[in-house]
């Protein structure tokens, strides 16, 4: 009777909600359709496409020029990264040689664009977990500082259009490079500060420590690339692993773990990324050359050589190529975007199954989504 | 170095404002029905008087309470985003009226003109059952608590319940009800899962909540609030929060010192068994800091602010209960929150630290000669004496609530700058797993040390 009875099954109702395109914390417009027992998500399925804006096609329909004004709306947290991804895929098509302090303000914007992004994750991650008010808006008064910097060469704050085919649009004045280094001397007590609220906060660790483990099988399985799988253990920087640019002359470390990550390794890796982007910017302070900062023609009719091209960048999320197909025309012909945030959401459906619904903010917050990046 | 002086000082001023508008209407409107209206009426009409007076002196806490609530919440929703906005290095509503002090009135009116919106497939009786059923036990409910911060002024004595803290703690629990009825019947799944979130928060922290309480009942010996804070009367070293008046012999013996006075064997009769004695009061005053801090933390959780703010987890839930209300409904839902907040602060105040009670020991402030004048100078006044516009003892006990109160409302506001949300089965284990034995053994230690020292002998 006893054993009978053991063998009821208890089992209740699953309640199927839709959460999202419009939820305070799919950051944009994310629609997940759960699968609820209680408050455990047994199945989970991302639904994407709300923010699809065609920037693949758009690139056949503009010219060169044109669409390189386009493409950091694609990531609009990094856009240094994406026009980056187009300038190189572009110049190995064309064959252009970039000048050297060129490639040195191409590093120095884009690591001062990886440290905004990251900030920007930093401050929202924590509004995710539920710390509405108080700390995440102090990231944002560096990232605003940062991005100062960064409308005064580039003319604007997060569409930059700053690295072109050929080289970089302007060619910042000196003190300039002297408030950069400012910033760079302050940046690591600020960092301090936040590792200080955030970093050992007993309930920020129950949260995150042991949550959303990503299996290093799983991650190498769906692609996932950037913070994601270097806290999975494996070493997959680009920047390190395929140089590009004037990387190798740089000196800094792949940072990485051994065992598989939780979300609170995802978080430790970005504030770490960040030391080592803040170092990675002195370097290029140090080192820059005088010089060109500019090899082609910046004009209307820009015509890049027919063939293929392919470039990729390591981006605050992950890897982001660019293949382009141009046909020697003042078009391209077509272009494919390789977007990390698309892989890395991939990965969500193995992550949340089993988990309570709190810790869904919690995972999807740790990977670092950028929807427009996701839909392109 | 403090960097935001300047913001500083405009958030002290704006407190300093508002409380002065908020006290100053709720005061004038008691005082014009509650002395003013009789003492014309008895005037005029001579003995016919008498049952309208009865029937005003019902009536007057009551109207307090509703001139009160509204007021206070705006203001309390305006510190509230000052300070977060203070801590979060921005600015905070500054545009609305001279330095935005008039934000949270507009907001309320906007509010007010809103659509009042049901859903489809909503049960409408009990959709609007809801805010009214949350709202209800903060007006009744913090009534006994009127007689305690106001040093049992008489217009407010005949609402004082011989069981008062009882009567607030059980008015204090039927707003989970409210948020169960309004995330069922909210027909939104989110509304639901926020809902029964609460309903189980709720019982899970009433536990060490109460027994926090009883803890200080025990010590005090009665559940009478009036009672309560006039035990406590005479300094910091009589509050409830350093050991529940164990140190009151302490007090008398130093009182005695300094003046000059015999003291005779006050500290023997305090604490008969002397070494054991002390140990125990150290013990109440572990007890009861501890206790203090349960209460804190219970109720944290009980009126949903972070980190327990589970109910209307922003980033799961959207809204949690209240994401289907808008308008005049939702407005009711806010302002029960923050006059939840606002009762569970001065309950606070009322057990733990003293009442209107001034923290600096009395045999001190006698010594000190102007400040006693300037109490004569007030008491002969013709304020005090002919219109019975002010009470002296009054005033000053509503002024330390008031202190007492909003700095436990702004350190209510400081863990929300600080502090992320747990998820629910955390909340669960660190309700059940430590808050409640912790406060049972609180409660055990309390009982048997209390044998061994005379409490507010």
């Amino acid at each position: 009777m006893a054993t009978e009875l053991q063998n009821v099954d208890l089992k209740t109702d699953e309640m199927i909600i839709n959460m999202g395109p419009q939820h305070p914390a799919t950051h944009g417009v994310l629609r997940l359709i759960l699968t609820l027992d209680g408050e455990m998500v047994r199945h989970v399925e991302p639904i994407l496409g709300h923010l699809h804006r065609a920037q693949e096609w758009q690139g056949q329909n503009r010219t060169w020029f044109q669409y390189q004004a386009l493409i950091d709306r694609v990531d609009y947290l990094s856009g240094m990264f994406t026009s980056w991804a187009m300038a190189r895929s572009c110049e190995q098509l064309d064959g252009i040689t970039v000048p050297r302090r060129a490639e040195y303000l191409r590093v120095l914007v884009s690591e001062m664009n990886r440290i905004t992004s990251h900030l920007l994750w930093l401050g929202t991650y924590l509004i995710d977990l539920g710390a509405m008010f108080g700390f995440p808006f102090y990231p944002f008064r560096e990232r605003e500082k940062l991005l100062d910097l960064l409308e005064e060469i580039a003319g604007q704050r997060m569409m930059f259009n700053y690295i072109r085919i050929g080289g970089v649009q302007r060619d910042p004045k000196a003190d300039w490079f002297q408030r950069v280094k400012k910033f760079t001397d302050e940046f690591p007590q600020r960092i301090d500060e936040y590792e200080a609220i955030v970093t050992e906060n007993p309930i920020f660790l129950k949260r995150t420590k042991g949550v959303g483990i990503l299996k290093q099988s799983v991650a190498k399985d769906y692609g996932v690339t950037g913070p994601c799988i270097r806290c999975s253990g494996i070493p997959l920087d680009l920047r390190r692993t395929k140089p590009y640019s004037v990387f190798p002359e740089l000196k800094f470390d792949v940072i990485t773990y051994d065992k598989e990550g939780d979300t609170w390794d995802r978080y430790m890796a970005r504030i770490l990324e960040m030391r080592q982007s803040n170092e990675i910017i002195k370097q290029c302070l140090d080192m820059i050359p005088e010089g060109e900062i500019m090899a082609k023609k910046q004009m209307a009719g820009m015509r890049i050589k027919a063939g293929e091209g392919f470039a990729a960048v390591e981006s605050p999320r992950g890897i982001l190529g660019c293949y382009v197909t141009s046909t020697g025309g003042e078009k391209p012909f077509r272009f494919r975007w390789r977007n990390p945030s698309f892989c890395n959401l991939s990965v969500l459906s193995e992550l949340l199954v089993d988990s309570p619904i709190a810790d869904i903010m919690a995972i999807f917050g740790s990977i670092d989504v950028i929807l427009p990046d996701v839909d392109r | 170095m403090i960097s935001n002086g300047n913001e500083i000082g405009k958030l002290t001023l704006l407190s300093i404002v508002w409380l002065t508008i908020v006290f100053v209407a709720v005061w004038m409107v008691t005082w014009a029905v509650g002395i003013l209206l009789p003492m014309i009426l008895s005037n005029s009409l001579g003995e016919k008087a008498l049952l309208i007076n009865e029937i005003l002196c019902f009536i007057t806490p009551v109207l307090s309470i509703l001139v009160f609530i509204p007021i206070n919440a705006m203001f309390m929703v305006l510190i509230e985003r000052r300070a977060l906005a203070l801590f979060t290095v921005r600015k905070g509503p500054n545009i609305v009226g001279p330095d935005g002090y008039l934000q949270t009135a507009a907001d309320a009116v906007k509010l007010l003109f809103k659509e009042d919106i049901t859903p489809t497939g909503a049960d409408a009786f009990m959709f609007t059952l809801a805010p009214i059923v949350f709202f209800a036990p903060s007006i009744f409910g913090a009534v006994p608590l009127l007689a305690a911060v106001t040093n049992n002024h008489a217009l407010f004595q005949v609402l004082n319940l011989p069981t008062g803290i009882f009567y607030v703690l059980a008015a204090a629990s039927i707003p989970v009800v409210a948020l169960v009825m309004a995330g069922w019947s909210s027909n939104n799944k989110y509304s639901l899962v926020g809902g029964l979130r609460s309903a189980a928060q709720a019982i899970s922290y009433e536990i060490p909540l109460v027994l926090s309480i009883i803890t200080i009942c025990v010590l005090a010996g009665t559940l009478d609030l009036v009672k309560i804070t006039q035990q406590q009367a005479g300094g910091i070293l009589n509050w409830n929060i350093l050991g529940g008046g164990a140190l009151s012999g302490i007090d008398k013996f130093l009182a005695g010192t300094v003046t000059g006075q015999p003291v005779g064997n006050i500290l023997a009769t305090c604490y008969p068994f002397s070494g054991l004695s002390y140990l125990a009061v150290g013990a109440l005053i572990i007890s009861t800091i501890i206790a203090f801090w349960l209460y804190l933390t219970g109720a944290c959780a009980e009126i949903n602010r972070i980190p327990f703010d589970l109910p209307e987890a922003e980033s799961e839930l959207v809204s949690g209960y209240n994401t289907e209300y808008s308008g005049i409904k939702f407005a009711i839902f806010f302002l029960a929150e923050f006059t939840n907040l606002f009762v569970v602060s001065s309950i606070a105040t009322v057990m733990f630290l003293g009442g209107g009670d001034n923290p600096i020991p009395v045999w001190i402030l006698d010594s000190i000669a102007p400040l006693k004048q300037a109490v004569a100078l007030l008491n002969d006044s013709f304020l005090v004496q002919t219109l019975h516009l002010v009470n002296p003892e009054t005033l000053f006990s509503t002024l330390w609530v008031i202190l007492k109160v909003y700095s436990l409302v702004f350190f209510a506001i400081l863990i929300r700058g600080t502090l992320p949300r747990f998820r629910i089965d955390q909340l669960m284990d660190f309700g059940w797993k430590r808050l409640i034995p912790l406060s049972l053994i609180v409660f055990i230690v309390v009982v048997f040390a209390r044998g061994l020292v005379i409490c507010h002998g």
